[in-house]
């Protein structure tokens, strides 16, 4: 554990001790840039670590001493409001001094490279980087030079841990015994492009879970050959065009937004064929089992890849995806810190 | 004597040579011959060369072969003096034992009128190495893909080929009119096989690696659909234009490798060549593996995965890694290995694309496309060669009477060993390792994907034109 942390744990009192010191010397990720390279007690952590963040969160003034003293810059590259919020929300919670960058208001529209962006943030103070990009990999790049650590909050196609270790505490909140093992999960929808849904197939495979991926042919490209060649943990995951046998029994849908650009760019005829043939609807949604969890990392598209009846119906967790996003960066925040 | 014990021929780059190697290893692919002697050089020319009875040993040591000539190189001259230049590349062709180097014609203004091609012989002659230059002109002007570039003036002044290269003509009535007409003047057509309507935006080869680290896939088919589309023109063309040759370069797939093969055995004038990279080298290095491509094969000649079997030990996405077209599985670098040893591939060039750190150490998918490997390709095909992939005779013939008969006979008597000739020829030190690091580079270009690694084959002494092209400057 860092001399910061320790430091600040003993400014913050025992309960934040019990969430991030007994078990900081379990956690070696000075850096969190996806989920597959955590193994399950790691996972475990984080969700035992975001369960005592939770408790903060619901004080009436929610306010920890850890992150205090210590800069937290939200580099975002790519429009966000919700994700970029929750860090924001999650660091102050944490007391740290949070700074928001975006690529619209600084050098980066002058052309400066990411790594001098970087450097620069560093030079002012950053020790915490959290970064969202369009490019696939840009948080490794950062990661190899950056002194501090980096935490990818979302890179092009590729990763979005904190979604899906939220993700992960949510569902494990609302099945019985708090296990996912041999739980069906699907994923439905644009798999392709989804960051959402390859970080969340590491989570959920190593959580045991039997993992559904379903969506239009066009969009499941590759993911045969990643579910033929398998992953670790899992006793099942399967890749599917049929919706009706993804759908049938499952303990939770995870349904993934669709974008216009998936029609200019040939890979869907409209808005419209998806949705009747991939919309999470009232009906479809009769083949699960009792009781079956519905999740979406938003925005949703109601109308198109769910309902509006079902994104807002009694089986939704949605606004909840989004309340426990801030004790799980919460919980990453404070990990990352304590193995710097 | 011991050859590493002190320089061989010491002196400035550029001066004529004279040279005693006594026992070396010999091979020289154009005669068929291998084995131990002794070669004699004076004043610059090659005056002896003696084949010995006795042995020693399998090419172990210091071993001797013609000059390598690469038909894939870019150095950036003019336009992109930051990334390489004209010297800069010929001094590195001569640290990796290239003699001979065919630049390709994507500079800024591209090569595609006499004037440029000039101006850069000119600028070879001027830097003061002994490498030859052979510009290659664009296919097309300005390498627009649109109309023909003026190829009777480009093959007067000299270019050795004629190629748009990454940016390859997509327009098949073009194409054949390229090939037409490149024929009719004497000179093959190169062409770097792309169907661009497949690659919009790609980043990595379509497979596992791609869909897991979320890259835009790359499918081997805008590669296999070209060379289809190439040679069923070149089989129309060839009928009416005898002298019509088409060249693939850096193929990376076996399905193109499969094409090729068919089309050779069917008669057609075609060739081929591999890089090093795309031999050695596969996709799951993007992930973070970093072993040779013969050792990421499982038993049934399929791709292992790293994922599972613990061969992750690198970073992922290494922008020195992204290049075109992109590193393949294993299977298609095995393809590409089975096809140097059965003669389908003719010639192993490097594609030496250097970059700038600007344009290279940036996030993977807009870093610039290029491995800028001259100067590392000798040891990463003695690995090869090291694991039983490949024979070292079969090499040195890829490097040396493989892409001299490609260029035909405005590379007379290069790719040889020729007594009486002016000498033209490299000695390395087969048992000698050497590590890739910025200082032992000579190219500009930022970023090989081996820095730090160790590799096999160190090049002692490189002569072209019978004078003095680079010396190991720190022998062991």
């Amino acid at each position: 554990m860092s001399q910061v942390l320790a430091d600040s744990i003993d400014a913050s009192g025992a309960e934040v001790s019990a969430a991030t010191g007994a078990h900081a010397s379990a956690w070696p990720h000075r850096h969190l840039l996806d989920t597959d390279i955590l193994t399950w007690p790691q996972i475990e952590l984080v969700m035992d670590t975001a369960e005592q963040m939770a408790e903060i969160v619901d004080r009436r003034r929610p306010r920890s001493e850890v992150l205090r003293g210590i800069g937290v810059t939200n580099l975002f590259y790519e429009a966000s409001t919700r994700t970029r919020v929750s860090f924001e929300v999650a660091a102050k919670h944490l007391s740290a001094d949070v700074v928001n960058v975006t690529a619209g208001g600084s050098s980066v529209e002058k052309g400066e490279s990411l790594l001098d962006t970087m450097r620069t943030l560093e030079a002012l103070g950053t020790r915490v980087l959290v970064i969202r990009h369009a490019t696939s990999g840009a948080p490794y790049l950062v990661a190899r030079e950056f002194g501090g650590s980096v935490i990818n909050a979302g890179d092009g196609r590729h990763a979005h841990p904190t979604q899906a270790l939220g993700d992960l505490y949510t569902l494990r909140r609302h099945l019985p015994g708090g296990s996912l093992l041999g739980r069906k999960v699907v994923i439905l929808g644009d798999v392709l492009h989804s960051r959402v849904a390859r970080s969340n197939l590491w989570t959920l495979t190593a959580a045991g879970a039997d993992v559904w991926v379903c969506g239009p042919a066009t969009l499941l490209r590759g993911f045969e050959a990643w579910a033929a060649a398998g992953v670790g943990g899992s006793r099942r995951f399967a890749v599917t065009t049929d919706i009706v046998a993804a759908l049938r029994d499952a303990d939770a849908v995870m349904a993934l937004r669709i974008q216009q650009e998936r029609m200019s760019s040939g890979l869907l005829p409209s808005v419209h064929e998806y949705a009747a043939r991939f919309g999470l609807t009232s009906e479809r949604l009769a083949l699960a089992a009792e009781g079956c969890l519905v999740l979406h990392p938003g925005p949703m598209n109601e109308g198109v890849e769910i309902a509006p009846d079902v994104a807002r119906g009694p089986r939704s967790l949605v606004t909840e995806q989004v309340a426990n996003g801030v004790p799980i960066r919460m919980a990453v925040l404070s990990l990352v810190v304590s193995a710097a | 004597m011991s050859l590493t014990a002190a320089r061989l021929v010491g002196g400035e780059v550029g001066r004529r040579v004279d040279l005693e190697l006594g026992e070396a290893w010999l091979i020289d692919p154009a005669s068929g011959r291998e084995g131990p002697g002794e070669v004699v050089v004076r004043e610059g020319i090659l005056e002896s060369v003696v084949w010995l009875d006795r042995g020693t040993g399998r090419g172990g040591g210091i071993v001797v072969a013609p000059g390598f000539i690469d038909l894939h190189a870019h150095l950036r001259e003019p336009g992109g003096a930051d990334a390489e230049t004209i010297a800069s590349g010929l001094d590195a062709a001569a640290h990796g034992g290239f003699t001979t180097v065919c630049a390709m014609p994507n500079t800024t203004p591209p090569i595609d009128d006499a004037a440029m091609v000039e101006a850069a012989l000119a600028a070879a002659a001027a830097c003061g190495s002994p490498v030859r230059l052979l510009p290659f002109g664009s296919a097309t002007a300005g390498r627009a893909g649109e109309r023909l570039a003026p190829l009777g003036e480009l093959a007067a002044a000299g270019v050795a080929g004629f190629s748009d290269d990454g940016s390859p003509i997509q327009d098949a009535q073009l194409f054949r009119n390229a090939l037409a007409y490149a024929g009719m003047v004497g000179i093959p057509l190169v062409d770097h096989p792309e169907d661009c309507t497949l690659t919009v935006g790609a980043e990595a080869n379509d497979g596992l690696v791609a869909t897991i680290l979320g890259l835009r896939g790359w499918p081997g088919a805008a590669e296999s659909n070209a060379v289809a589309r190439d040679l069923g023109l070149l089989a129309e063309v060839s009928r009416e234009v005898p002298g019509a040759r088409l060249h693939l370069t850096h193929l990376s797939t076996a399905a193109s490798l499969d094409h090729v093969r068919r089309a050779k055995a069917a008669g057609l004038p075609v060739t081929c060549d591999v890089t090093p990279h795309h031999l050695a080298l596969t996709d799951e290095w993007l992930a973070g593996a970093r072993r040779w491509a013969w050792e990421a094969l499982d038993d049934d000649g399929g791709a292992r995965n790293p994922w599972r079997d613990g061969a992750l030990v690198a970073a992922p996405y290494d922008s020195a890694l992204r290049v075109n077209p992109p590193l393949r599985s294993a299977t298609d670098a095995a393809a590409c290995g089975a096809a140097l040893a059965d003669g389908t591939v003719d010639a192993i060039a490097t594609d030496h694309a250097p970059h700038t750190e600007v344009d290279k150490d940036v996030e993977f998918g807009l870093a610039r496309p290029g491995i800028a490997g001259i100067e590392t390709a000798l040891g990463v095909l003695l690995e090869a060669v090291d694991a039983g992939r490949v024979s070292l005779p079969r090499v040195v013939e890829a490097l040396t009477s493989g892409p001299a008969s490609v260029l035909g006979p405005i590379v007379d008597g290069l790719g040889s060993l020729v007594v009486g000739a002016p000498a033209d020829l490299v000695v390395f030190d087969r048992s000698a390792r050497w590590t890739v690091a910025p200082g032992s580079l000579r190219t500009k270009g930022h970023g090989s994907p081996l820095l730090g690694r160790s590799l096999p084959g160190r090049v002692l002494l490189t002569l072209a034109q019978g004078r003095l092209a680079f010396e190991d400057a720190a022998p062991v």
